[in-house]
């Protein structure tokens, strides 16, 4: 165990699936040689197909104790990275359009806006989903290299470069399927929780360019931190199935007022756009109460009250979205 | 009923007593050793003359054996390659090994080259191809101490007191030098060693230039077969064999 815990809470009422934490992610972490198809930051539209294709469905985790089957997703499941050819286009003077290669034939958020239907009308909402940096790493224990560490000081969860050899039992083990190899390297990579920024006091990058706002960082066990606020104080947030047995770190806010053609205003339990079946099937049979919890707040601000709540979610500057703790770095010699 | 009893008691000894000895140090039996044939062409034609090239030594069939399922998680997988021909040839103060072996499946590519700029000023990333297919590799494990008479390490990479050399070559990225000490403690010491593999009509035929190892050395080999999902100790072994 880890002494203290790194969290982070996303309000999905607030997504609205830009993708500038994908980019951001992007930009800092994954552009380089055999990365090109990862996405250690994704945004999926849900009820959807995910990244990589039935990543929900296919296996790992933990059940009794166990470490559970799963197979390794292909590249046609996480989507073949392609590329522009602007080199002909822009220099070689090529009159063709700038056309993407290979033709993108999948790819993240491939379904994207597409949903599903309750009776006669549509509705999605969006899932960013980052490595959990789970309390109980199901990659940790199915690495024989022990390659993969779990920071004593802070619980993010990292891989070992020099240690890593490319079995990829971490992919099968991970019911997130959240560790993506690399074949130029012949080496597996993951989300770092940006570490490296955390330890200079900068807020992770998917957070820290998010326009909507939506994400929350802190110690979980620190009592000024938003997100020991949000997931122990307020109970107002999950983790996404719970019942894998990892104990995920990355919680979510279900969206639960999204208003209904000419209802709006209508919470969830009370005339669901989305369905609260396929809410329990995310977040587990808590959600009604963290529903219900919701809905009590924001009554209560409608009614002229004060929601502490319902003021944290607005998130309205770093400060209150942000608890970083800097000095928590142990320096290594 | 007395004898199954002790028919019962006998086998389960000696199946403690073979689980023992793959994991410390052991005694090769006299049945496990490689002929080294004194080489009439010299040590660069062996290593990349191809097949033709070893005509003239004798081979040694030596059993393969697969490791028994290592996790639950792991799929079942059949014995597809029961033995691999061992040829040894001592040229120049080189030792040679070439290990051929039938294989149905051709599990190996070319991955695409790294250009010499660095990836922030290219346009165009290497990609990844393909992020689930496993290779086809075989490997020499020889101690690293100079043996003490004829005890071999474990089995199992070795172990603290003796240290074990794995020369690995694998048919994608090519060879590479480890070190272990005992199960999961291999490490890559960054070196790599002189190694040429062919794949011609069903067979792999991998030549591994290794350092000039003394008669009485004992030596294992391992094969993996790159489409029944083999890396790490999913794989083919052989038990130690000793250098006449």
């Amino acid at each position: 165990m880890s002494k203290h815990q790194y969290a982070m809470v996303m309000d999905l009422n607030k997504c609205l699936g830009c993708q500038t934490c994908t980019i951001a992610c992007k930009k800092l972490w994954t552009d380089r040689d055999g990365t090109g198809y990862m996405y250690w930051n994704n945004v999926e539209t849900r009820p959807g197909l995910g990244y990589p294709r039935q990543w929900d469905r296919i296996g790992g985790g933990w059940k009794d104790g166990a470490l559970q089957p799963s197979p390794l997703p292909t590249m046609d499941d996480y989507g073949h990275a392609w590329e522009y050819n602007y080199e002909q286009r822009l220099y070689e003077g090529k009159k063709q359009p700038v056309m993407p290669s290979p033709e993108p034939k999948s790819g993240c958020n491939w379904d994207e806006d597409v949903g599903a239907m309750n009776e006669d009308e549509n509705y999605f909402f969006y899932l960013p989903r980052i490595c959990n940096h789970c309390t109980y790493p199901a990659c940790l224990e199915a690495c024989p290299r022990k390659a993969i560490y779990k920071r004593e000081e802070d619980g993010i969860v990292v891989i070992d470069q020099d240690r890593c050899q490319g079995y990829r039992y971490c992919i099968k083990a991970c019911p997130y399927k959240k560790i993506y190899f690399n074949e130029v390297t012949g080496k597996s990579e993951k989300c770092i929780f940006c570490y490296p920024r955390l330890e200079k006091g900068e807020v992770n990058a998917c957070a820290a360019q998010c326009p909507g706002r939506l994400r929350f960082v802190g110690l979980l066990d620190d009592p000024e931190s938003p997100v020991h606020k949000l997931v122990l104080v307020h109970k107002i947030a999950l983790p996404l199935f719970p019942e894998k047995g990892t104990q995920p770190n990355v919680f979510y806010v279900p969206p639960f007022n999204p208003p209904k053609r000419d209802n709006y205003g209508k919470n969830i339990q009370e005339d669901p756009r989305v369905p609260l079946d396929y809410l329990i099937y995310l977040f587990g049979p808590e959600v009604r109460d963290v529903i219900a919890r919701l809905q009590a707040e924001l009554r209560k601000a409608q009614e002229g009250g004060r929601s502490e709540a319902l003021q944290l979610l607005i998130g309205r500057d770093a400060e209150t979205r942000y608890h970083l703790r800097p000095q928590l770095v142990q320096i290594q010699v | 009923m007395r004898i199954r009893q002790l028919l019962t008691i006998v086998s389960v000894g000696l199946l403690l007593a073979a689980i023992t000895c793959a994991q410390t140090a052991i005694r090769p039996a006299s049945g496990q050793s490689l002929p080294v044939a004194a080489s009439p062409v010299n040590a660069n034609h062996l290593l990349n003359g191809g097949p033709a090239a070893w005509n003239q030594i004798a081979a040694k069939h030596v059993a393969l054996n697969r490791t028994p399922p290592l996790y639950d998680t792991d799929e079942p997988a059949a014995v597809e390659i029961p033995i691999v021909d061992v040829r040894l040839a001592r040229a120049a103060g080189k030792l040679l090994v070439q290990l051929s072996w039938h294989d149905t499946t051709h599990d190996a590519t070319t991955l695409a080259e790294t250009p010499n700029t660095p990836p922030e000023t290219r346009f165009r990333k290497v990609p990844t191809e393909a992020d689930d297919r496993f290779f086809d590799a075989a490997a020499v494990m020889f101690p690293a101490k100079a043996a003490a008479g004829a005890i071999a390490p474990s089995l199992q990479m070795g172990d603290a007191e003796h240290p074990v050399e794995i020369y690995y070559w694998n048919a994608t990225r090519g060879s590479m030098v480890m070190q272990a000490q005992g199960r999961s403690t291999t490490k890559r010491t960054g070196q790599d060693f002189p190694a040429n593999g062919t794949y011609q009509n069903g067979r792999w035929n991998v030549t591994f230039e290794l350092p000039d190892l003394v008669a009485g050395t004992t030596v294992a080999f391992a094969v993996w077969n790159g489409s029944q999902k083999d890396r790490d100790g999913r794989k083919y072994f052989s038990v130690w064999q000793v250098l006449e």
